[in-house]
């Protein structure tokens, strides 16, 4: 029965229950919210479907490879979108984390499905490394939702709009307190993601042409993102107007980019990390490699 | 079997005749007692609010029921008032519009603000205490359960009570609301201690506020209403210091100046480390400088802002108007229709009773007849003859419900009093 659920199942919920969502900008609706609910309620049953059958079938650890990667973190947001539609059903949450995560599943279908042959220990290095990535690229997407919906507000309030016009958002306190949370706990997790590949990369492969140099894009951008956190959280630890207000915001908003710049060093191969494998055409991959074109092109693990 | 209401409201009464004739819940208590002792057969109920006075009757019996004129000059006279002087002031609702009435009040349509929420509460009150009096009956009890009943529907089917449409409402719950999460913990200061300053921390309590301070330029005013809504009141010239440590700032003086400038508030805005700051200036003219809104971490609103989301509000009511109204006429017609068919309850019962007799002789002569029946077969014959009596029953009464659902049908219940043999 599992081997019948794809992507497509739970994009698509995601998509009506975007849609579902951006309709709240123009009418009113009794049922819709419950519509809604039940549309990203089954988006998700369908997602953690998909994500178990992955591992299942392959009978391998789940974060395998960069695909599963991309859709975990999707996962991840799809669960907050839930819960932020349950804390806020008024508020248009959806507008904000639903495109991130159809961006994250369209980016996964970019993103190379080749399992990681690593076994044992460096097995679990990889999945803790992964893991801590996973969770802080996720923090990071939820508090730049929270940073752009504080900001809209904030506009809203400035300018004087009126109060019941649309969007409907969550109240500046509550953003504010999502955000606050975010900037730690994203350095906590970028750290622990870091740390650990830093590790990898230096003492668990055996091989010397495995391990990437330190001035690898990979560690340059990820190793910057991380500086960033840091530098974010002892300003807004340290600084107490930071504490409060827009500042906050704008953190998340930057946590953001240096996410970007590092995500694009991945996604755009320019680095000899495992998880830069390319599928496209434009690349001579492993995605070839499997339909037997070329050679598999050998890539190191951080 | 009568629904009677006399009454007056804001529609039709100035404020000082409603105050006159205002009931508290202690002379409510007294009237009943009263009223219960003119007419012991009939149910009383009385809504009095700020808006509206209203006192509803009920019973099922023709007499003694007190007619319109009765029941104004047991007012008149409760009250110490002249009767010719209440005949012009009060209106009366009788039967389906006494019910209809009821309910359009419970739901708010009837009120001042179109959508109140506090109406509702104050009916179940009114009941409530009618009840705890045994002034009530079989009739009010069902007419004033139906009305809480329509007031609930009309509340999640329709958005007419989700929009606030007064100025002090929508600035503590809508803007209030969008800054902070709870107000709980957040410090308020209220300058001014007029009616607005009075309606705006009804709404502030309401939302949860807790540590209020009330600041005005009589101090003796700011003590009395620190005393009705609970709070601390401070001096005049503590304006400034206490701005810093405010979270929210509730402002309607009746100044003819700013009472704070830009200047002013620049002098404290490094003490507040850009926490963010609910100005809600409810004066005319504005008692903070507009440009103040521009600073770091405030949200300043004035009147204006507040008028225009109210506007929008009402006109969004509006539209959910017609479906709130279908809806207390469905309910109306229902409970209509519950309350006529309830006149026929003596004569169904009659009718039953006058078949049960004949019906138990017979199973009685049939079970000597047949000695040998055991028990199941005895109960499967029984069965059998209620089942008859049931289905030879069923027309009669169909005819009945249907004929109620246009009032109480009299030649019908004569007709099948004359048919059966019923006898009172």
């Amino acid at each position: 029965m599992l081997s019948g659920i794809s992507t497509v199942c739970f994009v698509s919920s995601y998509l009506v229950a975007l849609i579902l969502e951006s309709t709240r900008l123009f009418f009113r609706s009794s049922a819709r919210g419950a519509v809604m609910w039940i549309f990203a309620a089954g988006g998700v049953f369908a997602h953690t479907l998909f994500l178990f059958s992955l591992s299942w079938n392959s009978s391998r650890l789940p974060l395998s490879s960069p695909y599963e990667w991309y859709l975990f973190v999707a996962w991840v947001l799809a669960i907050a979108y839930f819960y932020f539609a349950f804390a806020k059903p008024r508020a248009v949450t959806g507008l904000f984390l639903l495109p991130l995560i159809l961006v994250l599943v369209a980016a996964a279908q970019f993103a190379d499905r080749t399992p990681s042959e690593r076994t044992g220990l460096l097995r679990g290095w990889i999945t803790a490394h992964s893991v801590f990535l996973l969770l802080g690229t996720a923090v990071v997407m939820i508090g730049f939702a929270a940073g752009t919906m504080y900001l809209v507000q904030v506009y809203r309030l400035k300018h004087h709009w009126p109060l019941n016009s649309v969007p409907r958002l969550p109240s500046l306190e509550w953003l504010e307190r999502i955000n606050s949370r975010c900037v730690p706990l994203s350095m906590l997790l970028i750290g622990g993601g870091f740390a650990t590949g830093l590790a990898i990369n230096s003492r668990f492969l055996q091989d010397a042409r495995d391990r990437l140099a330190w001035t690898d894009p990979a560690i340059v951008s990820l190793g910057g993102m991380f500086a960033w956190l840091l530098v974010a959280t002892i300003f807004n630890r340290c600084y107490r107007p930071a504490q409060k207000g827009r500042k906050v915001a704008y953190l998340t908003l930057a946590s953001m980019f240096f996410l970007l710049v590092a995500l694009g060093v991945f996604f755009f191969s320019v680095s000899e990390h495992e998880m830069s494998r390319p599928v496209s055409g434009v690349h001579v991959g492993n995605e070839f490699a499997i339909h037997g074109l070329v050679p598999p092109v050998e890539r190191r693990v951080t | 079997m009568k629904l009677q209401m006399v009454g007056c409201s804001h529609h039709n009464a100035p404020l000082e005749f409603r105050e006159r004739l205002a009931f508290t819940p202690s002379s409510t208590a007294v009237a009943l007692e009263r009223f219960r002792e003119q007419f012991p057969q009939a149910e009383a109920v009385v809504v009095s609010t700020c808006n509206r006075v209203e006192f509803y009757t009920a019973s099922d019996r023709e007499d003694p029921y007190p007619s319109h004129q009765q029941l104004v000059e047991f007012l008149a006279e409760f009250h110490g008032l002249d009767a010719i002087e209440l005949f012009d002031q009060l209106f009366e609702r009788n039967g389906e519009d006494a019910a209809r009435h009821l309910f359009t009040v419970a739901c708010s349509i009837d009120s001042m603000v179109v959508g109140e929420p506090q109406i509702l509460a104050q009916v179940k009150a009114a009941y409530r205490l009618a009840s705890q009096q045994e002034s009530t009956g079989p009739l009010t009890h069902s007419a004033f359960q139906a009305a809480i009943r329509v007031a609930r529907r009309v509340t999640t089917e329709t958005g007419i009570h989700e929009r606030r449409i007064s100025i002090p409402s929508v600035a503590v719950c809508d803007f209030g609301r969008a800054v902070f999460e709870t107000l709980a913990d957040k410090r308020v200061l209220v300058v001014g201690a007029g009616d607005m300053a009075r309606e705006t921390l009804r709404y502030l309590l309401e939302e949860g506020a807790r540590d209020i301070t009330i600041l005005n330029r009589d101090r003796q005013r700011a003590r009395s209403l620190a005393d009705e809504f609970g709070g601390s009141v401070a001096a005049w010239d503590e304006l400034l210091t206490r701005l810093v440590a405010a979270d929210v700032v509730v402002s309607a003086t009746g100044a003819r100046e700013p009472i704070i400038t830009l200047r002013d508030f620049q002098s404290i805005e490094e003490a507040r480390n850009q926490r963010p700051l609910a100005i809600l200036d409810l004066a005319v003219p504005r008692d903070f400088e507009a440009s103040i809104g521009d600073s770091l971490g405030v949200y300043l609103c004035c009147i204006d802002d507040l008028q225009a989301t109210c506007q929008r509000n009402r006109q969004m009511r509006d539209k959910e108007l017609p479906r709130a109204l279908s809806i207390i006429e469905e309910e109306t017609r229902s409970f209509m229709t519950d309350l006529y068919h309830r006149a026929t309850g003596p004569i169904i019962r009659r009718l039953r009773e006058g078949w049960q007799a004949p019906k138990d002789d017979e199973l009685q002569r049939l079970f000597n007849k047949l000695p040998d029946l055991d028990d199941a077969a005895r109960e499967e014959v029984r069965v059998a003859f209620d089942r008859l009596v049931n289905k030879l029953l069923h027309p009669p009464l169909e005819s009945l419900r249907i004929e109620s659902r246009h009032g109480i049908p009299h030649s019908l219940l004569d007709a099948m009093r004359r048919l059966f043999q019923i006898r009172d």
